[in-house]
């Protein structure tokens, strides 16, 4: 196998060790929710969510990492420019990762000094990781940017899908240098903050996603190169289309002028619809293949993508995308509903499929099925479901008594909190997490065991005659 | 916007594209498997998400504007499995068999 | 037919994409001078010398910031200069401590403790002035940000951060800034209660 087969490989496994963090730390989180008093003065809910939502962002990076240096040696037919240079960084990654949440774990936070963000954490969302990691991660970036462009440059000739992914790459590493400063004004910190996350996970990770789901499609459908070329180019056009001005949907609130609200609010209604196709598409491809694909596991977690996105982002979206029902459902559980259920349907789903890809051919399966991806893919997604379904009566209750009636007061974020609806939504949550967590477990047996036991079946020798 | 008004608005949009999703997926099935019936079932998932959208535009207190888009956005979802559908059998129509 | 070939929809990408960004690149360029100190929407940070409340604007329809009469914080009015030092100073704390993973900023960041966005206008401190002793709204707040763990809030409490007082003076300084930010209206009705229709 190539050496960046053997890196994406490593990347995905690494991906999965992650993910398993992510899990952890999101039960924890939610503990803290049904029992304030846990690990109070040792470790806070601000930690175990810090762990959580930052180990979520690496988890999905290296697996889109993994995803594309598993293909880009198919798609140019070599070995990638530079693959010495993501080797050697690939362990540098993890390290600095594993350091990263030593520190927010035993350390936690220093004095308001510069010092602080240098070494310790820097307290912005999701990219809390100190600046010494931080430099870490864009150099890695620029690595993996360097790998694809470089083999383009160098093999002279690049295809649709490498071509969209290469110039993909350059607003992905740009808006990860947003990561950096600290800005004094809230309102300029929050509004070059969006640009980092909404222009991430609702454009440039999109783009990606595609582009590794076009791959993933010729692959596991024999789909040809043509068509998905055109579907990529449909959908930059209608991600990019409803998604770059959609960032206005997160600038109603944070001190920007009010011509947001209507921009914002109308480019993000539109949002769905390019999602919808995709829908249309998964069926087509399910129905045509009549479900018959060599891989069943890669082949149902891409449906989950079709669908999880439409329903996580689409619909869940649409229900506080306007801006006078935003008003109500911002910044509560609602938010937290939709954020699990989009990011699972965008990003986790499309790359567990790449996972059973890769080790279907890393382990030379003619076939892949078995039990054990059903019950993972039936865990992970009922618990997800349940979680998103949770947190939505939580949100519902939460943006009724505190916002809408409350006023918002220290007093209303109370009444909120304690009201039976949000805490019955706090205790399901708990409960399907442990679903996903369940699932989770199956799934990284599964993938770590996956064709091993034929292999040891057919390597038995032979009874004495 | 009364709390009441707020919840059922963003629940009734939130129906709307899910409902959408409803038609998507049985219009599919319907053309996959030439199904009559399957065809009737995803006209009534459209025809809940028509009823969701006049609702939305008839009852609620939102501005027009966003009436408009609401309904824009109804005859949107309508057309686009068709679309997707015909545009998808002519791009294939002419690739070579699976295997 | 020109929509089997790929070129068609990759010219339709690249356009769209080009035409999005330069609209956006234009809306940034508007915005960053609405949200700067003293532009339309941001008050300058010397707006903490002075009295801050929020109301309904009718002619707006939504509810406003209102900066008055001279209330300086402390007691010690403070220069452009000084106001800026306390703002930076601020926000070094709020990153230091990660704020923002239990707390909300204008809606942004954690869910697990109060959205901070008008939590110097919140009618809590008058109770607040009684428990920690402080004849100041102000008093009492940088008393309970250094030692958090003895006042008891409710059953979820906030830790001890180890905030000194030159912290926990900026950061009050911080908070009545951004409760003079004009945020289109949110949180709605800050501070009354809405019940019915």
């Amino acid at each position: 196998m190539s050496r960046s087969k053997n890196l994406a490989v490593r990347y995905l496994a690494a991906a999965v060790l992650f993910f398993g963090v992510m899990t952890l730390s999101g039960l924890m989180s939610a503990i803290y929710y049904i029992n304030p008093d846990f690990l109070f003065g040792l470790l806070h809910f601000s930690v175990a969510k810090m762990l959580h939502i930052d180990t979520m962002i690496i988890w999905l990076l290296m697996g889109f990492m993994g995803a594309v240096y598993w293909f880009l040696p198919e798609e140019f037919g070599r070995e990638p420019a530079g693959i010495w240079a993501a080797e050697l960084l690939f362990w540098i990654f993890v390290a600095a990762v594993l350091v990263v949440a030593a520190i927010f774990v035993f350390v936690q936070w220093g004095p308001g000094t510069e010092t602080t963000l240098w070494l310790v954490q820097q307290g912005r969302k999701y990219v809390e990781a100190p600046r010494w990691a931080a430099i870490g991660v864009a150099l890695v970036m620029l690595v993996f940017a360097w790998n694809v462009v470089g083999t383009a440059v160098a093999a002279r000739r690049v295809t649709g899908v490498m071509a969209v992914m290469s110039v993909n790459m350059v607003p992905l590493v740009l808006l990860y240098l947003i990561a950096f400063p600290k800005i004094d004004n809230m309102a300029v910190d929050l509004y070059w903050w969006w640009w980092l996350v909404h222009l991430w996970v609702e454009a440039t990770w999109e783009i990606l996603i595609g582009c590794i789901m076009a791959l993933a499609m010729m692959k596991l459908l024999g789909t040809s190169r043509q068509i998905v070329e055109g579907w990529l180019y449909i959908e930059v056009a209608m991600v990019l289309g409803t998604g770059i001005l959609g960032l206005g949907h997160h600038y109603f609130w944070i001190g920007t002028p009010d011509y947001w609200l209507g921009i914002g609010g109308f480019f993000s209604a539109l949002e769905p619809l390019p999602l919808l196709g995709m829908v249309v598409h998964a069926v087509y491809d399910a129905g045509v293949h009549r479900m018959q694909t060599t891989n069943r596991p890669a082949f149902y977690w891409t449906l989950a993508e079709a669908f999880g996105n439409f329903l996580g982002g689409g619909m869940f979206g649409f229900m506080i995308t306007l801006p006078q029902l935003n008003l109500f459902a911002h910044g509560t559980q609602w938010t937290v509903s939709h954020g699990h259920f989009a990011f699972w349907g965008a990003y986790a789903c499309g790359v567990l499929s790449v996972c059973y890809i890769a080790l279907q051919e890393q382990r030379g399966l003619a076939r892949v099925n078995g039990s054990g991806w059903v019950w993972a893919f039936v865990l992970l997604n009922t618990g997800l479901i349940g979680m998103v379904g949770s947190l939505l009566v939580a949100g519902m209750a939460q943006a009724f008594f505190e916002r809408a009636i409350g006023g918002s007061t220290l007093e209303a974020f109370i009444a909120g909190q304690e009201n039976p609806w949000f805490m019955l939504g706090m205790y399901s949550r708990f409960g399907f997490g442990l679903m996903f967590g369940a699932g989770y477990v199956v799934l990284a047996f599964n993938l770590l065991g996956l064709g091993r036991r034929e292999a040891a079946v057919a390597m038995k020798p032979l009874p004495a005659e | 916007m009364g709390p009441d008004v707020f919840l059922l608005t963003s629940l009734s949009l939130g129906f709307m594209v899910l409902s959408a999703g409803a038609y998507a997926l049985l219009y599919g099935a319907a053309r996959l498997k030439e199904s009559r019936g399957l065809l009737l079932l995803a006209r009534l998932a459209y025809a809940t998400l028509a009823l969701d959208a006049a609702g939305l535009v008839l009852a609620t207190p939102l501005a027009l504007a966003w009436k408009l888009l609401i309904a824009a956005s109804a005859l949107a979802y309508l057309g686009i499995p068709p679309v997707t559908w015909r545009f998808l059998e002519h791009t294939h129509r002419h690739e070579g068999a699976h295997t | 037919m020109q929509y089997d070939d790929p070129k068609f929809w990759r010219a339709g990408a690249i356009s769209t994409t080009v035409v999005m960004a330069i609209v956006l690149v234009m809306l940034t360029i508007d915005s960053l001078g609405a949200i700067n100190p003293g532009g339309s929407h941001v008050p300058p940070y010397e707006v903490i010398n002075r009295h801050i409340d929020y109301a309904h604007n009718r002619k707006l329809g939504r509810d406003m910031p209102i900066v008055g009469a001279d209330e300086p914080l402390f007691g010690k009015p403070v220069t452009t200069a000084e106001a800026t030092g306390l703002i930076e100073r601020g926000k070094l704390v709020i990153q230091s401590r990660a704020c923002i993973d239990c707390h909300t900023f204008m809606g942004n960041g954690a869910y697990y403790a109060p959205d901070l966005t008008k939590a110097w206008l919140d009618p809590a401190w008058n109770t607040w002035m009684a428990i920690t002793g402080a004849e100041s709204k102000e008093e009492a707040m940088a008393r309970f940000l250094m030692t958090p763990d003895q006042y008891s809030t409710w059953q979820r409490r906030m830790p001890n951060l180890n905030i000194s007082r030159d912290e926990a003076v900026a950061t009050v300084a911080y908070l009545k800034w951004l409760s003079a930010i004009d945020t289109n209206g949110f949180p709605i009705h800050f501070g009354r209660m809405k019940v019915g229709e």
